[in-house]
């Protein structure tokens, strides 16, 4: 019984160049991402840190989102609460009729991915332009990310040239990155200048000062958000930060986290609207007080979505974004996927090696090895266990439990060595499935021991 | 009841432990010298830096970085090589196609050569959507680290600000880097 995850991985891994090309790029910004920690004295110091204010600011959500959302008012900004997808997506749809827009010019949210709100917009006539140069391709291409900040790095330079050659009229043949990217501008530069209505997620929201904080590289949400008239900013409630003292630990460990850079080109502070235009922002929950209540678990909120631990994911780097079912792969979108839905979800609990190289990098400090750890104790309880690992481990503690059968058994053991390949790797040995079993010792280590032989 | 009393009624019922606000002080790092430091981290995030001479005239030296810029625009008196004020335009849109724009920074960050941009403009889209942009900023005011930066700005009242290192870029096509996305291709950040 293979998971859907092992089912994908499979086929990601039938292109063997693409495979090594993409698990070798990951490492390699991950091998930045050390170089940066490296270069500063205090980097340990800040994960804690880190850790530290988001176990304050998410158990304080009560008190910090309304100072936040008293001085967002203060600053003139309007403020709107989501209790989930439907009103969240209900809320923009809301404020685009108001505004009689036709177009949507939003730079990269995961939180709208998570609301699935362009598929709605879409349903509604609203033309949702995504600015940030990968998801841009991705939307073209009609194709999801498949990673929270490199969305495009599966595809291929030649794929991008080849679509940009049809939709956006580009040279035939010509697939340099550099071309390509200037081609992009271009098309893009049209639709941030005629932007009806712009969007942006956050990164940060501090609670002392109203304002949001948005991240990028290539300042697509600052295009974005100067010609349009209305700009509407939606951040999960977990984005709250005290005060902008506390956001310097943040801006300092998520960039250097995320793609091995120590800051991104434009750490952006959205405060009031300009003169004659409107800001929006949404607070939304959607499941997320929900986690509050889960103790094992509530370190997920700690999140500030860098990446990371998917560039560092050996599994992941192996088998892609598109191999795990829920929209946020990697070792956060398997735990972020079971605090869902658990039962649609837990085929991706079982791509994780428990190195726990996600959890020793992990700059907010989230427990993400151990909380898959501790989804894997629960899959039998919801149903989700594999029934064959499920079958032999009944057998196993059968064997264990009575010494006698078990000293047999182990002495049979080493004939398990010159069984022909069929009969050890089969359809009824889930632990043969990708993988070389061990060899039987020829003595056990009780044998050894009776025979003096241990030293 | 309204979604905002929904959803504070159940964050208060699921809140379980609470945890205290930590002590935000560290030891966070101090460079011996942060113009070097920042004029580095600078160039490799894909910025220019210029530290002015004594004899240096500053038009001339903006003039000879951009030796073919047409369009210059900037709001600051002393800037003569402007050929028009942003400010007096009724249409951000009319920005489009400015060769290079230049403002002035507040201060600057050496370990990431970020320059903390306060808007002083009457519309924000003169720091982004110019082909190049040039930052003045007086070499005494730079701080160490992003600790620091965010302590000196605590209280500081604007509407929109950004910290800027270096160009606009990407690398989401094979993580091949690439400046220039959507923003400045180039950044030049002038030390007076």
């Amino acid at each position: 019984m293979s998971t859907k995850h092992s089912i994908a991985a499979a086929r990601f891994i039938e292109n063997r160049p693409q495979e090594k090309w993409h698990d070798e790029t990951l490492w390699m910004v991950r091998a930045k991402r050390d170089k940066q920690s490296k270069s500063l004295p205090e980097w340990e110091r800040l994960r804690d840190l880190a850790s530290a204010i988001k176990m304050y600011s998410n158990s304080h959500l009560e008190t910090l989102l309304q100072e936040f959302e008293k001085n967002a008012i203060a600053n003139g900004a309007i403020v709107h609460w989501a209790k989930d997808a439907e009103e969240h997506n209900q809320i923009v749809y809301d404020i685009l009729k108001e505004h009689q827009a036709k177009n949507l010019v939003k730079s990269k949210s995961m939180l709208t991915e998570e609301c699935e709100m362009n598929p709605f917009l879409f349903s509604k006539g609203i033309d949702v332009v995504e600015s940030d140069l990968g998801e841009r391709i991705l939307q073209l291409m009609d194709l999801k990310p498949s990673h929270i900040v490199l969305p495009a790095i599966h595809i291929k330079r030649q794929q991008v040239g080849e679509m940009m050659e049809e939709k956006l009229g580009t040279e035939k043949g010509n697939f340099d990155p550099t071309y390509l990217t200037h081609a992009a501008r271009k098309h893009l530069r049209e639709k941030f200048l005629h932007a009806d209505v712009s969007m942006t997620g956050a990164n940060f929201a501090v609670a002392s000062t109203g304002e949001i904080v948005v991240c990028t590289n290539e300042g697509n949400a600052d295009m974005g958000t100067s010609f349009a008239k209305v700009h509407i900013a939606t951040f999960g409630m977990e984005k709250i930060v005290p005060n902008r003292e506390a956001l310097g630990v943040f801006t300092r460990l998520l960039a250097r986290s995320g793609t091995g850079q120590p800051i991104t080109s434009y750490t952006s502070h959205y405060r009031k609207p300009p003169k004659g235009c409107e800001f929006h922002i949404i607070i939304v929950d959607n499941g997320r007080s929900e986690i509050l209540a889960q103790p094992d678990h509530v370190k997920t909120l700690n999140c500030i979505r860098c990446g990371e631990c998917m560039n560092t994911c050996p599994v992941y780097r192996r088998s892609g974004g598109y191999s795990y079912t829920y929209f946020i792969p990697g070792p956060i979108g398997i735990n972020l996927g079971m605090l869902r839905n658990p039962e649609k979800y837990a085929d991706n609990v079982s791509a994780c090696s428990l190195c726990l190289s996600c959890s020793n990098v992990c700059p907010a400090k989230v427990d993400l090895g151990e909380q898959i750890y501790k989804w894997r104790q629960d899959l039998d309880r919801i149903g989700r266990a594999n029934k064959q690992k499920k079958l032999m481990s009944a057998g196993m503690q059968y064997l264990m439990e009575r010494p006698a059968l078990f000293n047999t058994a182990l002495k049979f053991a080493p004939l398990v060595n010159h069984l022909p390949r069929f009969m050890v790797y089969n359809a009824v040995n889930a632990w043969g499935k990708g993988r070389e079993l061990p060899t039987f010792a020829k003595e056990s280590f009780n044998e050894l021991w009776k025979k003096n032989k241990v030293k | 009841m309204s979604s905002k009393e929904d959803i504070l009624k159940r964050i208060h019922a699921n809140t379980r432990q609470q945890y205290d606000m930590p002590d935000l002080s560290l030891n966070a790092i101090v460079y011996e010298d942060k113009l070097k430091t920042f004029i580095e981290v600078l160039k490799a995030a894909g910025g220019e830096a210029y530290v002015m001479q004594p004899d240096d005239d500053l038009n001339a030296v903006i003039r000879r970085f951009y030796p073919e810029a047409q369009r210059i625009g900037s709001n600051l008196n002393e800037i003569t090589c402007a050929t028009f004020n942003p400010d007096e335009l009724e249409d951000p849109r009319e920005l489009n196609g400015t060769d290079v724009s230049v403002v002035k920074g507040e201060f600057g960050v050496a370990e990431n050569a970020a320059v903390w941009l306060p808007c002083q403009y009457r519309y924000k889209a003169v720091y982004f959507i110019s082909n190049a942009l040039v930052i003045l900023l007086d070499r005494q005011e730079l701080v160490n680290n992003m600790n620091e930066a965010y302590r000196r700005i605590t209280n500081a009242d604007y509407s929109f600000g950004v910290f800027m290192s270096g160009p606009s870029k990407t690398a989401d096509i094979e993580q091949a880097l690439v400046f220039g996305a959507h923003g400045p291709i180039r950044v030049t950040v002038i030390l007076i």
